[in-house]
């Protein structure tokens, strides 16, 4: 009885650091998926808008533009930790190993994705139009690091 | 020189498949070019490309169940020992003087109909991460089919860029060393083809 308690605690005691960390790793992911939810739905406020399936408001886009502004200017590093890329957690996450291996290369989409969304945070509240020209920026800012740093599946 | 073949001019490609032939070449260049080079402005063109080019499928597969001997969907089926007596001739430096496909081309014309498909269906259940659009299929779908349909279109785009380059390989194959004019027989129709493949056909 003894011998076998004393066994299952050793085997907890080398197990648990290594779970602590994978659920560490899972929690970060899940953490950037969320962060990537909340610039997905401003961001798509302002799409719709630009393409005509809502109809446009000032403060509503203004509003949607600035938070991207500030969701730009969010410190997410924390939620990059090494480990945390699609071959290491399959089907969990979609970004590629190259985010880590190339970084801080990455950085520089993040500072287009900064610029594109503080020129919209400026300008989309000033009608239609303003808004639909500077939309383009926000989408190739996207796509600049979805193409290269996101797997297409899990 | 007794051992040629002796050859004659034929029309082998009737109109509507040349036209067929070309409206595609440019519907899926340029669809290859929209959709690599995609942005907010541009997406729906690259829709209509693809919509464009699904159209120019359905017409062939239509024209090869009713159209002339040639653009029969038959002829991209050739028979194990048509490919492997051709393909024994491949290397040889002269004119092969097929009216038709010859079996290493029907397999080819058979890979980019096929590679073009997946791509057309893919397409309209495909999104790019909520940016710029999503088929019209996708709000039909659950997620991850949109996933595995978005990859796929991604990948196979890959796949028709290189049957595209080995199409065009071939055709400088044929050209350069077995001394066979394809690209200007898709463009007049006519064609140089030896006369017992022509009484073959006839």
């Amino acid at each position: 009885m003894r011998i076998r308690t004393l066994t299952l605690i050793a085997a907890l005691s080398t197990a648990l650091p290594a779970i602590a960390m994978a659920d560490a790793l899972e929690d970060a992911v899940e953490a950037r998926q969320g962060y990537y939810q909340v610039v997905k739905h401003n961001a798509g406020m302002l799409f719709g808008m630009a393409k005509g399936d809502v109809a446009y408001d000032a403060a509503t886009a203004s509003a949607h533009a600035q938070n991207l502004s500030a969701l730009s200017k969010l410190d997410t590093g924390s939620m990059w930790p090494q480990g945390s890329d699609k071959a290491s957690l399959p089907g969990k996450t979609r970004a590629l190993p190259v985010i880590w291996e190339t970084f801080p290369a990455i950085m520089d989409k993040q500072a287009d994705f900064v610029k594109a969304s503080e020129t919209l945070a400026a300008n989309a509240g000033n009608g239609f139009d303003a808004l639909r020209a500077d939309i383009g920026a926000l989408g190739a800012s996207c796509k600049g690091c979805h193409d290269t740093y996101r797997a297409k599946d899990f | 020189m007794t051992d040629e073949p002796e050859t004659v001019r034929r029309k082998v490609w009737d109109v509507p498949t040349r036209l067929f032939h070309w409206a595609l070449v440019g519907t899926v260049l340029t669809g290859l070019y929209l959709g690599e080079f995609r942005s907010f402005s541009t997406i729906q063109l690259h829709f209509y490309f693809g919509y464009a080019t699904g159209g120019l499928l359905v017409f062939r597969l239509l024209w090869g169940l009713f159209g002339p001997a040639h653009a029969r969907l038959g002829k991209l089926f050739p028979s194990p020992g048509a490919l492997v007596s051709y393909l024994g001739s491949l290397f040889e430096r002269r004119a092969s003087g097929v009216a038709g496909h010859n079996p290493v081309g029907a397999l080819s014309v058979l890979a980019m109909l096929t590679a073009l498909s997946v791509q057309v269906v893919t397409g309209l259940c495909s999104e790019d991460d909520g940016l710029f659009s999503e088929g019209p299929l996708v709000e039909y779908l659950d997620s991850s089919t949109v996933l595995t349909m978005t990859a796929i279109h991604h990948w196979s785009s890959r796949v028709v860029m290189g049957l595209i380059l080995l199409h065009l390989a071939a055709i400088l194959f044929y050209r350069l060393w077995k001394r066979e004019d394809l690209a200007t027989a898709m463009m007049t129709g006519w064609k140089t083809v030896r006369r017992d493949e022509d009484d073959r056909q006839a």
